[in-house]
């Protein structure tokens, strides 16, 4: 009760923290925010206005204090350009980079659990060697360099799928076709990472005595992974997920950049642009919230799921 | 039989990782010195050649060299990865020795501040400070340096912790040494070899993410040559020229490869 109540302070004391810092973004412009936006020619009145909409003349906290009373009535404040509100603009986005991120993450599951299984059984082994020497190619790859890479390949020499854009799910062919890249990239950048730490866990798991019984007993290998081995296992695996889904505000910049597709990671990108700093706070918060949201509720997890954590958590 | 080609093959990765790097490093020198390599000399008569023996990598939209660009864009990486490690080693290992040996509440308030952080979109965040700071390669490095910071300060702080507990640290201790002299002498000594082996990793996540801050058009500007900046000035041209977005991308994988591959070993060869 005690680790839970230090945890909840502590997740607390970093969102606020966290707020703070993102208020304080706009003091990094040198000189007065709104004439280095708005530029020299700014007339006193609008140079007014912008300092008023966003509240540039309060603290820091005192900013965060007034942004955290508007996100828990739902307002997040209105797009410097478009002039709609932040939690339209980022509805729209949303799902779309959800989509994504579901999608290349069940990709990435389905290529690292049966690849890290087959080599985690034979360390050393012909499968092994292969899937370590292929994971290494795409952990130095970037997002960027494998998007073109596909598009090369499939898009322009293959010419089997379109390069870029993006289709309402209205179309489900077109919608399946656009996705398809965006996806690629996203699960088998995801899956280097994952088999490396799934194979290490895995490895390290069928060492111990309770595997070498089941063995003795018959059990057949496949038998053995899926049922005694993999959960034991999968912590690492499934922190990792956990936290991709952090990058939901954002994080997916790369891949919606090359394949141009409407998400949150292009909303982002457009806003820093623009300096459009309702919008740029609203991601950066929102990222940050989910991902200690999601850190503290995986350490929980944790201990639910494995006692030993529980125990070793108490020392 | 099979024992001697193991061994021979474990040299030659290794020797051919470090052959990578060199040939990169002499490039990003010798870009810098030789006339013939300057990385904004355009022969307008020649643009969208494809590579040959005058130009190894051909050249692009405008007829510049992509081998000198591409040189060029190693300094560049080079530059930033050697500031992003330099942050990472002094703020980030100087807070977790810090953390690690004043346990405590000084601990907790460090892993806080850590936690901030962590929280952060990294990639987000640095292109909202370049924007608004100006790019520039230190700047980059360094702003890259800093959302590393908790993965140094992690395992500096677990290496102090284990340091912390043992004879010769106890035995400073209770001989009077003042804290900073046990920091100073002892725990730094035993907690850099762990950081410096981070520091491969480090130089990986600073090169892929120079590139991809450059790609995105948030990173260097132009005419600073960068290999993501070069792979995305290509990408307009990928299906008449691929060799404009395909020669820099080659290089900017095989380091890093090169890199990864060289801190595995040096990783493995620790205890």
């Amino acid at each position: 009760m005690r680790t839970l109540l230090t945890r909840a302070v502590r997740a607390l004391a970093v969102i606020a923290l966290l707020g703070m810092l993102t208020m304080a973004l706009p003091l990094l412009l040198t000189g007065d925010p709104a004439v280095a936006v708005l530029g020299v020619e700014a007339t006193p009145e609008q140079l007014a206005a912008f300092t008023a909409a966003l509240n540039l003349d309060a603290s820091p906290p005192e900013r965060f204090a007034h942004w955290l009373g508007g996100a828990v009535r739902g307002d997040l404040g209105t797009s410097l350009v478009t002039g709609a509100p932040v939690t339209a603009e980022i509805g729209e986005r949303l799902p779309v980079t959800l989509e994504l991120l579901l999608c290349g993450q069940l990709l990435a599951l389905a290529i690292t659990v049966p690849v890290a299984m087959r080599s985690a059984w034979r360390p050393g082994g012909v499968v092994d060697r292969i899937s370590t020497v292929l994971a290494y190619l795409l952990l130095s790859t970037p997002a960027f360099v494998l998007g073109l890479a596909l598009i090369l390949v499939l898009a322009v020499g293959l010419a089997v799928l379109p390069a870029t854009g993006w289709a309402a799910p209205d179309d489900p062919v077109e919608h399946l076709r656009h996705l398809v890249l965006p996806v690629l990239t996203m699960g088998l950048t995801e899956a280097a990472v994952l088999v490396r730490v799934l194979r290490a866990d895995l490895i390290a798991t069928l060492r111990t005595p309770y595997i070498l019984a089941a063995r003795s007993r018959g059990l057949s290998p496949w038998r053995l992974l899926w049922t005694r081995a993999l959960r034991p296992s999968s912590f690492s695996t499934v922190t990792l997920v956990g936290l991709g889904l952090g990058l939901a505000f954002g994080g997916s910049v790369l891949v919606e950049t090359i394949f141009a597709v409407p998400g949150m990671g292009r909303l982002a990108a457009s806003a820093i642009e623009a300096r459009d700093f309702p919008v740029i706070e609203a991601v950066v918060l929102l990222s940050g919230v989910t991902v200690v949201l999601v850190g503290t509720l995986v350490d929980l997890v944790y201990g639910v799921i494995d006692p030993r954590a529980r125990h070793a958590a108490a020392h | 039989m099979l024992r001697r080609t193991e061994t021979r093959r474990d040299a030659l990765v290794p020797a051919a990782c470090v052959a990578v790097l060199a040939l990169v490093a002499i490039g990003a020198v010798l870009a810098q010195l030789l006339p013939q390599l300057d990385p904004l000399r355009a022969d307008f008569q020649a643009p969208l050649r494809p590579p040959g023996p005058e130009h190894w990598f051909g050249t692009d939209a405008t007829g510049r060299d992509v081998f000198a660009r591409t040189l060029a864009g190693g300094a560049s990486s080079i530059v930033v990865a050697a500031m992003t490690v330099a942050v990472g080693l002094v703020v980030g290992g100087g807070l977790g020795v810090l953390a690690g040996f004043a346990r405590g509440w000084v601990d907790a308030l460090i892993g806080t501040l850590l936690d901030v952080v962590l929280a952060l979109p990294g990639l987000i965040t640095v292109m909202v400070v370049v924007t608004m700071v100006g790019p520039g390669r230190l700047t980059i490095g360094a702003l890259i340096g800093l959302i590393m910071v908790p993965a140094f300060a992690r395992i500096a702080r677990s290496a102090t912790l284990t340091v912390r507990g043992q004879e010769f640290v106890q035995a400073a201790r209770i001989m009077g040494a003042p804290p900073l002299r046990i920091i100073g002498s002892e725990v730094v000594r035993c907690v850099l070899p762990a950081v410096a082996a981070y520091s491969f990793t480090a130089v990986t996540v600073a090169i892929v993410a120079e590139g991809s801050l450059s790609f995105l058009g948030f990173g260097l500007a132009p005419p600073t040559a960068s290999w993501g900046g070069l792979i995305a000035e290509g990408r307009t041209h990928i299906a008449t020229a691929p060799w404009i977005c395909l020669a820099p991308a080659a290089v900017l994988c095989a380091t890093v490869l090169a890199v990864n591959v060289l801190g595995e070993r040096w990783g493995r060869s620790r205890p």
